[in-house]
């Protein structure tokens, strides 16, 4: 009993020990914020993460894709690969699949004047079948989660291609002179007549005109203006004419790598806010580059979502692999086998962090030692009194220990609800902070984020306290020791 | 009642050994007012010490009712010194965080566990209160000892010493600190308990003027005693204590 009513009134008494407390409350609270931030951006980047990839990819290191043969010995086309993903054991867990190309390339464009080219990563796909595996559409600027979504140009698009023509033709008619041919005196019979242009191209079918959606980041410029505003001018405006090169899909044996180039109007953008993505992956219709790369009726990669991702990612993975042999190039991995290094990287770095911030608390555990030696020290004579009344040792190191528990347990609450409160109104305080210091503490355009993403987890608050309070409680240990072990007599007698 | 055989006990002071106690011997009957008088260094305190438990002979022995005491494991000793020994020092020795109520029911605290204390709480409190209104305290129970003065703090230490019903009540210069009116009050009340509650009291001193008040005093030099009186009212020019 004395034990308890001891450590209570040394708490309400001992102002000293509120160092103590503060010292767990600062190392709590922080390391709740840090958590609770670093989970955010792991969460939001494995979203992002996620966004673009489906559930299961299934890619092949051939340029020419998937040599699945059939029992003749001929390629399936990719439908036919496709029935046979859904008649295998994986096909009931599987709720959507795309057959897509991914290739490196070049894209080239003009800007202000000049030629510009950038290595992108060109996909192909079917705009519909996409959208249908998910992380497509939701991150189309214009065609904002279209169910539907397409590489048609808009009336605005159509009207900028227009426009661009005129431009170029204007540039022409300035470089090449367009002087008339001086006409003869007198008409010459025998001379060929002028060509009607017009009239010849009037039933031939126009040029059918390709749309590609590039990268945000590829199509737009960011950059500081002279007042320090982060500016986003589209280098790419819809209608705008761009031009891919990449590599033919070779087929057959004895054929070697040759470039292909095609010409393609922006139609829209992607913007995912994930940096790697958004400057280099360019859609392009998934028909027009198996033209292009001359590999009709094929495909490099296919995209497939679950039904229950969680449940049978693995099951299905397994599957597929018997499909795709591994020894012919091919490759099955969900999005995290997909991603795993930087998944990993992320998990590393937040242990290495949490490691390093619970260093706080070990000097909050430090700062708890020298002061609890500071309140043995002052409690010597009373530390003789129990023993005179007949506390036994155990029962006085019981004081100091449940002395620590105590101030541990309540620097960890204060912490909890200071480390709960910074979090909730981080970006409040970040603007602040910044308002104050006139430096940004957050920037916005280095991240890509509106807000600080935070996301507090249960199981992280609660080992933060667990972890506190032990170190709280394991390091009044040896002070509460030393109070143990004085002898009663000399106890009283210190002075 | 208390008896002590042959004590030895000295304490080391850097690396020098200094006798404090050498073969002493003594015997308290039960219900006796013992007081032990002796100059600064001759072992009283010591003394006192080592018949309450509170330190260990380095040779002798120490019996209580016959059983030996001196050598019980901590547990058994702890136990002794909150149920059958009551102690009351010159400094109080009350705990200043605590209020006088408080400080005299902190035996009661130690001996019972948080259960043991819900049951008996009220029995307690009522014994304790008791105590301080028979002490003269029974206004200031709400009191921090920092507000007290010496003789009420001196008061509420008996008071505390007390609670248990303690058989042995061991005074280490009750009235050291105290003017002479108030040391007169104490020792009158440590009298009073003596004679009406039979609690058998040991008490260091060197006030000669309140060993009257005592059944038998006891004279130590060098660290045994040399005189042993029974003397119902010492006169102060008695060789016994014209030597103090």
């Amino acid at each position: 009993m004395y034990k308890l009513l001891l450590c209570v009134r040394y708490l309400q008494t001992r102002y000293l020990a509120f160092i103590c407390i503060v010292s767990v409350m600062l190392g709590v609270a922080t390391l709740i914020v840090v958590n609770a931030v670093m989970s955010g951006f792991s969460t939001k980047l494995k979203d992002r993460l996620h966004g673009v990839l489906s559930d299961i990819i299934i890619d092949t290191d051939r340029m020419d894709g998937f040599d699945i043969p059939d029992a003749n010995g001929k390629s399936l086309t990719p439908d036919q690969i496709i029935q046979k993903i859904k008649d295998s054991p994986a096909g009931p867990k599987i709720a959507a699949i795309t057959p897509t190309i991914e290739v490196f390339a070049i894209l080239q464009f003009t800007f202000r004047g000049q030629m510009l080219t950038k290595p992108v990563r060109l996909i192909g796909i079917d705009p519909e079948g996409r959208a249908s595996v998910g992380g497509f559409s939701e991150y189309l600027v214009r065609q904002n989660g279209s169910k539907s979504p397409s590489f048609e140009l808009t009336p605005e698009a159509l009207k900028q291609h227009e426009h661009n023509r005129g431009e170029r033709s204007k540039i022409s008619a300035l470089e090449v002179p367009n002087v008339p041919m001086p006409k003869a005196l007198v008409p010459d019979p025998n001379a060929i007549p002028e060509p009607d242009i017009e009239a010849m191209t009037k039933d031939m079918p126009k040029a059918k005109l390709h749309g590609v959606i590039p990268g945000f980041t590829l199509a737009h410029f960011r950059y500081r203006n002279a007042e320090g505003v982060v500016v986003e001018e589209a280098a790419l405006k819809p209608g705008d004419d761009v031009t891919i090169f990449t590599v033919g899909g070779a087929q057959g044996e004895g054929m070697r790598m040759r470039p292909v180039w095609g010409s393609f109007l922006v139609t829209d953008y992607l913007k995912t806010e994930m940096s790697e993505y958004d400057q280099s992956f360019v859609y392009v219709p998934l028909e027009q580059l198996q033209q292009l790369r001359t590999m009709e009726g094929r495909c490099t990669a296919f995209q497939i979502k679950l039904k229950n991702y969680e449940q049978d990612k693995v099951a299905v993975a397994d599957a597929l692999r018997d499909i795709f042999d591994p020894r012919t190039g091919s490759r099955v991995a969900t999005w995290e086998e997909h991603q795993g290094s930087l998944l990993a990287a992320i998990e590393v770095e937040k242990s290495i962090l949490n490691l390093l911030l619970f260093m706080i608390v070990g000097v909050a555990g430090f700062s708890i030692l020298a002061i609890f030696t500071m309140i043995v020290s002052e409690k010597y004579r009373d530390i003789g009194i129990l023993k005179s009344l007949g506390a036994s040792n155990h029962g006085v190191m019981s004081i100091f220990v449940g002395y620590g528990l105590l101030l541990g347990t309540v620097g960890c609450v204060a912490g909890t609800v200071l480390g709960l409160w910074i979090t909730d109104n981080i970006n409040g305080i970040e603007m602040f902070l910044t308002k104050v210091t006139g430096k940004a503490v957050f920037p916005r355009d280095v991240y890509y984020f509106k807000d600080i993403p935070t996301n507090i987890e249960t199981i992280s608050v609660v080992m933060v306290n667990v972890g506190a309070v032990g170190i709280a409680t394991l390091f009044s240990l040896l002070p509460a020791w030393r109070a143990a072990r004085l002898h009663p007599v000399r106890a009283l007698r210190f002075e | 009642m208390l008896t002590a055989e042959n004590l030895h006990k000295a304490y080391r002071r850097q690396a020098v050994r200094v006798p404090v106690l050498n073969g002493l011997d003594l015997e308290v009957k039960t219900g006796e007012f013992l007081s032990i008088v002796g100059a600064s260094g001759s072992g009283k305190s010591t003394l006192l010490h080592l018949l309450g438990t509170l330190d260990a002979p380095d040779s002798g022995r120490i019996f209580l009712d016959g059983k030996r005491i001196d050598n019980l494991p901590n547990r058994d000793r702890d136990a002794l010194r909150n149920r059958v020994f009551g102690y009351i020092f010159q400094f109080y020795h009350l705990l200043p965080e605590l209020t006088t109520l408080d400080n005299v029911l902190m035996p009661a605290y130690i001996g019972h566990s948080v259960l043991g204390w819900m049951k008996s709480r009220s029995k307690l409190r009522a014994r304790a209160m008791e105590l301080l209104t028979k002490v003269g305290m029974g206004h200031r129970i709400k009191h921090r000892p920092r507000e007290l003065s010496g003789g009420e703090l001196q008061r509420a230490a008996v008071a505390r010493a007390l609670l248990m019903n303690p058989r042995v009540l061991l005074a280490d210069e009750p009235t050291g600190n105290l003017d002479a009116a108030t040391g007169d009050e104490i020792v009158r009340l440590l009298r009073d308990l003596n004679r009406d509650d039979g609690v058998t009291i040991v008490m260091v001193t060197h006030n000669l003027d309140i060993v009257t008040a005592t059944d038998r005093v006891v004279r130590m030099v060098g660290g045994v005693v040399t005189d042993d009186t029974m003397a119902k009212k010492p006169s102060f020019h008695s060789p016994l204590l014209a030597a103090v």
